[in-house]
């Protein structure tokens, strides 16, 4: 359905520029720079080339055929352009510009114009007032962002689709910073055309997404929504960040889209029917997004630790099993056999229980055999190891060791805490798709995301 | 017994009253107090006390706002003196004598209806207190068990199931079961339902006493 926009051979920039000061440019530039290997063809009346590429009049200038059109000029101009883009029998439309129905009565009607020419045609629109599309697989960033403000994620397992898009485009560039990869990155706008139904819906098929974060201000069509949300679920895991939760923020959403309110108690009550994780920020969106994405699910909530400083391993504890400022999660009482083993290969004042303090001696060949038994323990449905960079024995090893349990039965969630070897242990568990967190906090809600959702799987089953 | 489409027939000719709601869910199974409605001071009244005696009138719907609810009547001879007095209030209003149910826990359960989501279904503690609480949880009509189960321990009402507290006990599958046909009664009425209130609700094990309702729509 949306192949096209995800992977098209061709792209025109209708409004590409060579001054760097217009949307045009940015467009341009992050098209070129993402080495996107389509043909492109920038479109402006008046330039004979632009970023050395011909640049053409029109987009029936162009006469070849054209799977994604990039309008970037402004809105009081777009209206002409997409009524060209449809007659050119362009599949796609990103419709750049704001000024729209968000500024006002006289920009609410341009849109509902360009929505009743779209709506009787083969072609199909994003936005308007949208920051672009971003498909890593297919090198494709349409983003008008000038590509040496912001990075963009490399290539992974996660569909992004945001409502707003100055905040996908930060999410994405604060992310890129430890490697996390993203499948696709959308950002909706005023969604006059395709919107996030149909999108979870292709996602649910696409090869390359194992799990879809969304960011909502508002939502249209309640129960397609939610119906969306429940079938896609269970194939595909799904975390929704919704803002608009008390009566002055949904009054800023709606100021900023438009967007008709709905009682939060509702919404959250709704998500839970779809077993979708909910998140309250765009760090634990993205968070959940990667757990789920890269986990097994677990078989219940009773939890393992492993950690080399003794601390770490108390307030784990304490935010896994208390019910405030917690999880109200299980820590696994292990069994004797498990605790022989670990004693086995531990030093002695190390502490063979729940949490497993490895102590500063911990090695890498210590946590091999400590994972191993953990593993093997029927007690145990999760665990949680830290890799923490201040012992003399800690070292990128620890990574290979922890792959090697990470397709094993039961999740591992990785802790991180740290700046140097730390940032560079988290880059590396990331490359491999392991879920490495860089705080206490924000491991454990990572966990309770992956219970959660094992749960809404397990009681599916059972319905 | 009746399902939920009969229900809603029976609401639409009998209407909306506290009393004919009730004995609309009487007919599903769901267990309301024994009542009867009253024009005048009858000559003996077969109930056991204590009872509570409401004005019953489609047009008040806030009846302990304006004086129409008295509670705790422990006699017949009580009972005479209180008609009298709420008849002045409401000369032309009819008046239902009910059943006090005293054991239990307060809870309310609810529908509304969500402009984007249609209509929702709603478990609370505390029944008139509730508002107070916070202590509510929504999920989208139609709900299977599965939804009510986990409604249950969304809210303080999970903590009186299994073994109870204090004394107080609350049936989980009763519970369930009676979600379930309130979520039916959601899903006959549609568009006719825009909000039911059951509040409060009373449980005593797997006793389920619906103690006051009001519906608003269409119907």
């Amino acid at each position: 359905m949306f192949e096209q926009l995800v992977s098209p051979k061709s792209v025109a920039v209708v409004g590409a520029s060579e001054n760097p000061m217009k949307i045009g440019y940015a467009i341009m530039k992050n098209l070129v720079e993402g080495k996107y290997g389509g043909e492109i063809y920038p479109v402006n009346r008046s330039a004979e080339t632009i970023l050395n590429m011909k640049s053409y009049s029109s987009l029936k200038d162009i006469r070849n055929s054209v799977d994604l059109c990039v309008i970037a000029v402004p809105a009081s101009l777009s209206l002409e352009v997409v009524r060209e883009a449809i007659q050119c029998n362009i599949p796609f439309i990103v419709l750049i510009p704001g000024g729209f129905s968000e500024t006002g009565e006289q920009g609410k009607q341009l849109e509902e114009n360009i929505m009743s020419i779209i709506k009787n045609s083969g072609t199909r629109l994003i936005g308007p007032n949208t920051v672009g599309v971003y498909f890593p697989h297919s090198n494709l960033n349409t983003a008008l962002t000038p590509p040496d403000r912001v990075s963009f994620p490399k290539p992974g397992s996660i569909s992004f689709i945001s409502q707003s898009g100055a905040l996908g485009l930060l999410t994405m560039d604060s992310i890129s910073d430890l490697g996390i990869g993203i499948s696709a990155f959308i950002n909706l706008g005023n969604r006059i055309d395709v919107d996030e139904i149909e999108l979870i819906k292709y996602f649910k098929n696409d090869p390359k997404t194992k799990s879809i974060a969304v960011y909502l201000e508002s939502v249209n069509n309640g129960r397609e929504f939610y119906e969306t949300l429940k079938e896609v679920n269970r194939v595909k895991p799904i975390v929704v960040l919704k803002s608009g939760r008390t009566a002055s923020s949904a009054k800023a959403a709606s100021l900023h889209t438009g967007a008709l309110g709905t009682d939060d108690r509702i919404f959250n009550g709704m998500l839970r029917q779809a077993g979708v994780a909910r998140a309250y920020n765009e760090v634990e969106l993205i968070d959940y997004a990667r757990v789920l994405s890269y986990s097994p699910l677990p078989d219940g909530k009773n939890v393992a630790i492993v950690t080399t400083a003794g601390g770490v391993g108390v307030i784990t504890v304490d935010y896994i099993s208390a019910t405030e400022h917690g999880m109200g999660m299980n820590i696994a009482s292990l069994s004797a056999e498990t605790k022989e083993k670990i004693k086995a290969s531990i030093i002695s004042f190390g502490s063979a229980e729940n949490p497993v303090d490895l102590t500063a001696d911990g090695s890498i060949e210590a946590y091999d055999s400590v994972l191993s038994a953990l593993q093997e323990d029927d007690n145990v449905n999760i665990i949680v190891s830290y890799a923490l960079p201040q012992t003399p024995k800690m070292n990128m090893g620890i990574v290979d060791v922890i792959s090697k349990y990470i397709h094993a039965k039961k999740p591992v969630i990785v802790g991180v805490i740290g700046s140097k070897l730390g940032t560079d242990l988290i880059r590396e568990f990331e490359r491999r798709q392991i879920p490495a967190f860089p705080s206490i906090e924000r491991v454990v809600n990572s966990v309770r995301a992956l219970y959660d959702y094992s749960e809404f799987r397990r009681g599916e089953m059972n319905e | 017994m009746n399902n939920a489409d009969e229900f809603i027939k029976e609401i639409k000719i009998n209407g909306k009253s506290e009393f004919c709601i009730k004995t609309a869910l009487k007919n599903m199974g769901i267990t309301v107090p024994q009542s009867v409605i009253i024009d005048n001071i009858p000559e003996k009244l077969d109930m056991s006390y204590p009872v509570v005696l409401k004005v019953s009138d489609e047009s008040i719907l806030h009846k302990s706002d304006v004086g129409g609810v008295s509670i705790s009547i422990r006699t017949f001879e009580e009972l005479k003196a209180r008609l009298v007095k709420m008849k002045k209030l409401f000369p032309k209003s009819q008046f239902m004598v009910e059943e006090m149910v005293e054991e239990g826990i307060e809870i309310i359960v609810g529908i509304s209806r969500d402009k984007v989501f249609g209509l929702s279904i709603m478990l609370g503690m505390g029944g008139t207190m509730t508002e107070i609480y916070h202590d509510v949880t929504f999920r989208l009509i139609p709900v299977n068990r599965y939804d009510c189960d986990r409604m249950i321990d969304e809210v303080s009402i999970g903590k009186f199931t299994e073994n109870g507290f204090r004394g107080h006990k609350i049936d989980r599958n009763a519970l369930i079961e009676f979600l379930i046909k309130i979520s039916s009664i959601g899903e006959a009425g549609g568009n006719l339902i825009d909000q039911m209130d059951l509040n409060p609700v009373k449980i005593n094990g797997s006793k389920i006493f619906v103690l006051d309702a009001k519906i608003m729509g269409e119907l």
